[in-house]
């Protein structure tokens, strides 16, 4: 307990510095800012913003405590056109379109948002606190896991990535082997020996990652928003000067914290996200409430589950990311690629050969939590006009973006043309319905889940029984065929009892 | 259909990765008992499993495309395509003020408006990001 104190105690000497304290704010601002956008999720935003941000030359913790407050900043913006314009700012706020909009449609969207960031802040701060005191514990117990615990580890990661993203398990573990694929481009840091490489001097050290997420995500994105652009005028709803009410706080609190634990939880499983902790939190709250509650059509309790949860889920995804390297999230997949910019290695030992970085950060969720309160109360119509800000301009301020930032950190004209390539890649598979997520988690993790595989293998001199020789491996398999096939048995029972 | 021929494409690719993990790879010696040729050869049974399964059952039959969507699209493809190619020969400032300018207008804006936005695109960007921000862009013909 007293690492803990004395951990959060030199996060806070990290976070308090004035630098630091103006990035806090300034990137929950901007982050409120990409959510509150319609369609530009928190994963676009850090990816379009990352480059720009490396490219300043700030030291690694602030660079991080800045990506970071953009990412859940914009967990916390995505309810504001969930609510005025029934549009998910991104994937984790679509559950809450279902009973914010209804509200806003009553009139009450004062309440509705007021009533959203306070949950939403709950939710944020409760698995800060969680993620400070467990954090640490999986830390120093993932301190003792071998190279034959990783493997496994990754296994289990992937195995839940496929289960619980998208429709198509097959469609997502391709997708995670095709970014498993593109992180083999290059020098073999074992032998030496160049692979896929073809001779251009380019590759040797790899595809780089500021390409990959620019291109993927950000061009992807582009491509995405001109599409919709034909869909029509976007039209808000006018927020009036009604607020939360203590009594809408009292009933929901409940509903809160439960929201909160289940979304951290989730957050935490590997590759999971925000997305899919809103719509759990949803659907157990809508159970829970029975026939006392009217779901779907501005339930307060509805409006405050999946916010509390999706702020959970984003934090709980940066504690496999800073305890074990493994990221819980395609957006914390972005900020551990971030940090490998930075030659600094996530995982186990983070917490202490760079607890400037682990504890800094956490410290800078406190206040970023407190911050998006603050800025989220009054500013809310400030935002809200945003959402107006017509998609013709906002467009090509995208590819504006993205441009600077691959120029201006790797200066060479031939990466443009690249990400322009990957953006098309990007949103062929979008419209196909491959989710992008597990890309980037396959290409963060490519090298590491191979390194430990081979690394297994060469204590063991090559006996395959090594990946099995530990409980804590087992354990993780037998978690891996769980979250494989539970979700199947289960839909084949419910399939029964319809029948 | 659309998934098929997606798949199809990406199954050749992948065989392609394959065939060179299986064949050219290879260390002229190693400790390990995996060289640097197991992992990609894995990967290549993995996904070219995945890939057969999606073309035996595919689950997007199209794309769902309007054709003045492709039209869009495509549009907005030349403009990124001419601005890359520009960007260090005319410099930032007026290559997004082209680029800036031609897409907004392509995406509705009227022709004031669009110019006026891809005027302050390109200096405000400008000024931001290399004086302010000191990041590097390329001046170009106004390199003074």
């Amino acid at each position: 307990m007293t690492e803990v104190l004395n951990g959060l105690a030199t996060g806070f000497g990290v976070a308090f510095t004035p630098f630091n304290l103006m990035l806090v704010a300034f990137g929950c601002f901007a982050g409120t800012l990409i959510g509150a956008l319609p369609g530009i999720g928190p994963i676009n935003g850090v990816a379009i913003l990352l480059p720009i941000a490396y490219g300043l030359g700030f030291p690694p913790e602030s660079a991080l405590i800045l990506l970071a407050g953009i990412y859940y900043g914009a967990e916390f913006g995505g309810r504001i056109s969930s609510i005025l314009l029934n549009v998910p700012g991104d994937a984790g706020a679509v559950m809450t379109t279902l009973d914010g909009n209804p509200m806003a449609r009553r009139g009450e969207a004062g309440r509705a948002l007021s009533i959203s960031a306070v949950a939403s802040f709950i939710g944020g701060t409760v698995a800060v606190v969680l993620m400070t005191l467990f954090g640490p514990l999986l830390a120093k117990f993932a301190v003792a896991f071998t190279p034959s615990d990783y493997v496994a580890l990754m296994v289990f990661a992937f195995a839940s990535l496929a289960s619980l993203v998208g429709a198509n398990p097959v469609k997502t573990l391709v997708g995670a082997t095709m970014g498993l694929m593109l992180a083999t481009i290059g020098v073999d840091a074992n032998t030496g020996v160049s692979r896929y490489t073809f001779g251009v001097p380019d590759l040797l050290a790899g595809i780089d990652f500021l390409i990959v997420v620019i291109g993927l995500f950000g061009m992807a994105e582009l491509f995405h928003l001109v599409e919709q652009q034909a869909t029509g005028k976007l039209k808000t709803l006018p927020v009036d000067s009604s607020f939360v009410k203590f009594a809408d706080l009292a009933f929901a609190k409940w509903t809160i914290l439960r929201s909160s634990l289940i979304g951290f939880v989730i957050g935490v499983l590997p590759g999971t996200g925000a997305s899919v902790a809103s719509a759990v939190t949803y659907g157990t709250e809508k159970r829970l409430a029975g026939t006392s509650g009217d779901f779907g059509n501005g339930d307060v309790r509805g409006l405050c589950a999946p916010e509390a949860a999706n702020n959970a889920a984003a934090t709980g995804a940066m504690v496999p990311m800073l305890t074990l390297g493994i990221p819980g999230s395609g957006t914390t997949a972005i900020l551990l690629g971030a940090l490998l910019m930075f030659n600094i290695q996530p995982g186990p030992l983070l917490f202490t050969q760079h607890p400037e970085i682990a504890w800094g950060l956490i410290a800078s969720m406190y206040l970023g939590n407190i911050a998006l309160l603050v800025i989220n109360l009054p500013l809310v119509g400030l935002f809200a006009r945003m959402l107006t800000l017509p998609q013709h301009y906002l467009t090509p301020l995208i590819a504006v973006l993205a441009f600077i930032g691959i120029y201006s950190i790797v200066g060479n004209p031939f990466d443009l043309f690249l990400i322009i390539a990957l953006g098309i890649f990007g949103w062929i598979l979008r419209k196909l319905d491959f989710s992008l997520a597990p890309v980037i988690l396959g290409f963060v993790l490519g090298s590491l889940f191979e390194n430990n595989l081979r690394r297994a293998l060469s204590i063991s001199g090559g006996d395959w029984g090594i990946l099995l020789q530990s409980w804590q491996s087992i354990l993780l398999y037998a978690l891996a065929i769980a979250v494989v096939f539970v979700p199947i048995i289960l839909g084949r029972r419910r399939k029964a009892k319809h029948v | 259909m659309a998934d098929r021929i997606f798949a199809g494409v990406m199954l050749v690719v992948t065989l392609a990765y394959g065939w060179l993990a299986f064949t050219a790879i290879s260390a002229p010696f190693q400790y390990d008992p995996l060289g640097p040729e197991s992992w990609p050869r894995i990967l290549s049974v993995v996904t070219a499993l995945c890939f057969a399964i999606i073309i035996l059952r595919p689950d997007t039959p199209s794309m769902n495309v309007a054709r003045p969507t492709w039209i869009r699209l495509s549009i907005m493809v030349v403009l990124l395509i001419a601005y890359a190619e520009l960007y260090e020969r005319l410099g930032f400032i007026i290559a997004t003020f082209l680029f800036g300018t031609l897409a907004a207008r392509m995406l509705g804006a009227t022709w004031a408006r669009a110019a006026l936005f891809g005027a302050i695109a390109g200096v405000v960007g400008f000024l931001l990001c290399v004086e302010l921000l000191e990041l590097n862009l390329p001046r170009g013909l106004l390199d003074f």
